[in-house]
């Protein structure tokens, strides 16, 4: 698979770039980042997919950006699920609402933890046509 | 196009100080602890513009201090002490403790030489690789409910010991005796359980670690003595955190504070250095939390400890008493302290944050056990998997200049997408080989990303420490066999 984001340098932790037609494309981007940086699909021993239901609020589409991606990694860590299908129902500046199907962990070699997404350096913005977003995970 | 050098002020040759004028809204200055070689790798990111950043803390007093192994963080470095005063609308920060609350490190000894064990060396590797769960997300062994996760909350590594993974001994040689007084599980939110539940006695991903180790240079013939530590003598040392429990909660309270910047009227220059006053409800909810993930993360080396022990017990066929395997200390390097010091000639009380940072207090102090008193607090000082670790001790040098504070480790040098591109993990094995090490990972890229070229040598973080006499070199030891999550 393509990847949808690029990977920036930082001494101790990981940081992304992600770039989207839309504010939709954008988070739905940046949130299977994730599992793509992390982990590395196995052979499936528990088909199960699960569905859940997302929503953040903020107070400004940055701090929206870093929350929704903390609760995928909370809610990935949690329920020990991964993330490969997210679909985006609604997404303004200061709501997020959408589903997000996970595939059972042991489906996968987790390579790297993402502990969480930081508000360091964080960037979200639309540049003429194009949305984009940095962000850095602690690893 | 790079961006202009920050103009440093020299005091002496392991000292730097970064004027309060660098930037408006500094509180006080900063203060760098480096040689001027390490000076040329802490100039190649942005570790410094941080310090800067966190002396506009509310109640910062003297100065923000940089460790010799700093490197860029996220809000706080890496590396960086600061403390504010209570009294003085003085903040609390969760980015100064950082994701993994009470990440620390625990050293035990054994009374077996390395020619004892050069023979089983590869089967105790292995053994410890099996039974000690390392790597993401893995599961411990030692299961609790939710209410015995309440328990270990309040209890720390007393949790551990209760249920017959250790002695009254351990606690006593561990910092706050693996108990942080004033854990609030109210103030932990469910989620935080429901990610921490599976987690107890893993060791965690990326430099989280097991290594076995011998020691290969003696500094302090009286402490070492004291310690009962000598030339040849094989040593363990654990490093591990509060898991996803601790991200978890740093991760609530990082938001909360965001959100209320406005409602406390601070301001910072980073988001990732939200605060809110120690005495406001904010503060005393993140306080109360962050105890709770400190004290999950004592158990949870309290029972890796007890995991190793037994491991070494299935490999000699000795009890681990019979092993000589005590703890010699346990010290977190993550972790924000309500601590007394003298400034400016007065009596404080401090919020002490040690993001990346070692207490090191030195010798009389009340909070160090009593058989530590003379020679002052043990401090552990992990470093790259194919070079050295140290054990120093604390310093009254350390009580005055930086609150009782040390560096943690060698630093990194590199990204890890960096080091990635430098060394393939086949090549590193056999180097690491070559010079006797054993390594198992579990991650498939962690040996790479975690290598000796990725990390400053912690020689040099470590002559500046003791140079500078916020640090007291005990002895030096070189890994044998390294286990990564």
């Amino acid at each position: 698979m393509l990847r949808n984001y690029e990977v920036l340098e930082h001494t101790a932790d990981i940081g992304i770039r992600v770039k989207a037609s839309s504010l939709e494309g954008l988070f739905k981007n940046a949130g299977l980042a994730i599992a793509d940086i992390s982990t590395e699909k196995l052979k499936i021993i528990n088909p199960e997919k699960h569905k859940i239901v997302v929503t953040q609020k903020a107070d400004n589409l940055e701090e929206l950006f870093v929350n929704w991606l903390n609760e995928l990694l909370s809610v990935s860590a949690a329920e020990g699920l991964i993330f490969k299908d997210i679909k985006i129902n609604q997404v303004n500046e200061q709501l997020v609402d959408a589903v997000i199907t996970g595939e059972h962990i042991s489906n996968y070699k987790t390579n790297i933890e993402i502990k969480a997404a930081t508000y360091h350096r964080l960037k979200v913005g639309k540049t003429g046509s194009l949305w984009q977003a940095e962000v850095i995970f602690d690893v | 196009m790079s961006e202009p050098k920050m103009q440093l002020e020299k005091i002496d040759d392991y000292r730097w100080r970064i004027p309060k004028s660098y930037k408006p809204g500094m509180l006080v200055p900063g203060l760098i602890y480096a040689s001027e070689k390490l000076l040329e790798s802490i100039f190649q990111d942005k570790a410094l513009e941080q310090v800067a950043n966190v002396a506009f803390l509310p109640g910062i007093v003297n100065n923000s201090l940089a460790m010799p192994d700093i490197h860029w963080g996220y809000g706080f470095p890496i590396g960086g002490v600061a403390a504010t005063d209570i009294d003085d609308g003085g903040v609390i920060s969760p980015g100064g403790v950082g994701f993994d609350i009470n990440c620390g490190v625990r050293l035990l000894k054994t009374n077996l030489a390395q020619e004892d064990i050069n023979d089983k060396l590869q089967d105790l590797i292995y053994r410890l690789f099996s039974d000690v769960p390392a790597g993401v997300g893995s599961s411990g062994n030692i299961r609790v409910g939710v209410k015995e996760e309440k328990e270990i909350l309040i209890k720390g590594a007393r949790w551990a010991v209760e249920k017959g993974f250790g002695t009254e001994d351990d606690l006593e040689c561990t910092e706050e005796n693996g108990q942080m007084p004033g854990a609030d599980p109210q103030a932990v939110s469910e989620r935080a359980f429901e990610r921490g539940k599976s987690q107890s006695g893993t060791l965690g991903s990326g430099n989280h670690f097991l290594e076995v180790q011998v020691i290969d240079q003696l500094y302090d013939l009286e402490a070492c003595a004291a310690l009962g530590l000598n030339l040849g003598q094989v040593m363990v040392m654990i490093h591990s955190g509060s898991r996803g429990f601790g991200y978890q909660i740093c991760e609530d309270y990082s938001r909360k504070m965001v959100e209320n910047l406005a409602k406390y009227k601070i301001n910072v220059p980073d988001r990732q250095l939200a605060c809110a006053p120690v005495k406001s409800s904010d503060g005393q909810a993140y306080l109360g939390a962050m105890r709770a993930a400190a004290n999950y993360a004592w158990a949870n080396r309290q029972c890796l400890m007890h995991l190793t022990r037994a491991a070494f017990e299935k490999i000699f066929n000795l009890s681990w008493q019979k092993l000589g395997m005590f703890l010699i200390y346990d010290v977190a390097h993550n972790i924000a302290k309500i601590e007394k010091h003298t400034v400016n000639g007065q009596e404080k009380t401090l919020c002490v944050h040690r993001k990346g940072a070692t207490r090191a207090f030195g010798p009389d102090h009340a909070q160090i056990p009593e058989r530590y008193r003379k020679i002052g607090q043990p401090v552990i000082i992990p470093g790259d998997m194919g070079r050295n670790s140290y054990l120093l001790t604390g310093t009254d040098k350390a009580m005055q200049d930086t609150f009782g504070s040390t560096c943690h480790g060698a630093g990194r040098l590199k990204s890890r997408t960096a080091a990635l591109r430098s060394v393939s993990s086949d090549i590193l094995l056999k180097e690491l080989k070559s010079k006797g090490i054993i390594v198992k990972a579990s991650g498939r890229n962690t040996l790479a990303e975690e290598a000796p070229l990725a990390y400053k040598d912690v020689n040099q973080v470590v002559d500046v420490v003791a140079n500078a006499g916020i640090g007291k070199r005990v002895c030096r030891m070189r890994p044998l066999g390294v286990i990564k999550g």
